[in-house]
């Protein structure tokens, strides 16, 4: 497990291009915080770690998945509008998820059960006693 | 005749040629998951490489299921497209029967499992009889402890192949009467899937593509929920 913690969007992108930079085909993070905590902010410095820009980087809520090509082919993910494991077989994850890039699922215990079992989690959290800007980022998996 | 046959059920995506008792061609890939990208390419290197004249195909033989919701309408989408294009008769193979074939006259049941998630496997059970594959039991989605209750219940060997196998090695070596199909025959092969349609033409079940239906097992939950509706509304 690692730790980190940042004091503005800017280290917050940064700690997400650093992850990227190191990622490789095949895997899978799965993203958790609450509105507002900076996950979008994470995930553009995540793609921009994949050689993508961080502006063409939008929210996948309505889209369920928004493809990205960069270095490796990028799958930004939100499934908080699927209503059932059947439904997520119907936008065709599975070769999202065993395919040739990288995956950043958003609200993926939803989908827990088709999640393999490696996978990296990723959680934002706030802390207001330490700052408004303060983000406490931790990254479990193998990886970590 | 000619059979062009596919499979994209599981991790495997294959395509094989037969011809008049000879597998031209068979090409199989088992790397990552990208079926749509790969298995049209696939049946075009095959094409190239045996100069084949892909509208001189007799019959299009797909795999039809169980198994990966996406691979299997891919290889149905796959399928539909070369039948409508070249105007070529299908052949609708059961998944499980084509893996089965792999395993040939024994005496021992045959037992197909495929990897279904969700702690579960696509399975069915076979057996070899006046050299007839016979299967004994439903398509069905069952936990593996239920697929060892219902092997163990059988007096014979049981054989095992498929990439729930692979999975599930642990707890099935624990039972001395079952045993795995070698490495070269356990998975999906479209080699097999074009011997079993052999064997399903000679009894007439060849279809148009636009009739071809996949096997699911698991239906989608809308036409679940239409059921329960149904039949709480006949109970009224």
């Amino acid at each position: 497990m690692k730790i980190y913690e940042t004091f503005s969007e800017e280290e917050t992108k940064k700690i997400g291009f650093l992850l990227a930079e190191q990622s490789k085909a095949g895997e899978i993070y799965c993203l958790n915080g609450d509105l507002g905590v900076g996950k979008t902010i994470f995930t553009k410095g995540f793609a921009k770690g994949l050689g993508i820009k961080e502006e063409d980087v939008t929210s996948p809520t309505f889209t369920i998945v928004n493809e990205y090509e960069g270095k490796l082919p990028f799958y930004h993910f939100d499934v908080y509008r699927i209503g059932s494991l059947e439904e997520m077989e119907y936008t065709g994850y599975e070769e999202y998820f065993f395919g040739k890039g990288v995956c950043m699922i958003e609200w993926a215990e939803i989908i827990k059960e088709l999640l393999p079992k490696e996978v990296f989690y990723i959680t934002i959290q706030k802390d207001y006693t330490k700052s408004e800007c303060y983000r406490k980022i931790v990254i479990e998996g193998e990886k970590a | 005749m000619k059979i062009l046959a596919i499979d994209t059920t599981g991790q495997t995506a294959s395509a094989a040629l037969l011809e008049n008792d000879v597998i031209v061609a068979e090409y199989s890939i088992h790397y990552k998951m990208t079926h749509s990208q790969t298995i049209l390419p696939m049946i075009d290197e095959i094409s190239h490489k045996i100069e084949l004249d892909l509208s001189t195909v007799d019959y299009i033989a797909c795999s039809c299921g169980p198994g990966s919701f996406t691979g299997l309408r891919i290889g149905a989408a796959t399928a539909k497209g070369l039948a409508l294009g070249g105007n070529i008769d299908v052949v609708a193979v059961p998944t499980l029967d084509a893996l089965a074939y792999n395993v040939f006259d024994t005496d021992a049941i045959i037992c197909p499992i495929m990897d279904a998630r969700r702690q579960q496997v696509y399975t069915a059970f076979y057996q070899w009889r006046e050299n007839e594959l016979n299967r004994l039991t439903q398509y069905s989605a069952l936990a593996i402890e239920e697929v060892i209750q219902q092997a163990k219940s059988y007096q014979n060997k049981v054989i095992f192949l498929g990439d729930g196998v692979v999975v599930h090695k642990e707890l099935l070596l624990r039972e001395n009467n079952f045993c795995f199909a070698p490495i070269h025959s356990n998975l999906q092969r479209a080699a097999s899937v074009a011997a079993f349609a052999v064997k399903l033409i000679e009894k007439g079940k060849v279809i148009k593509g636009s009739e071809l239906e996949l096997i699911y097992l698991r239906k989608p939950q809308a036409e679940r929920e239409r059921e329960q509706k149904l039949k709480e509304a006949e109970k009224c």
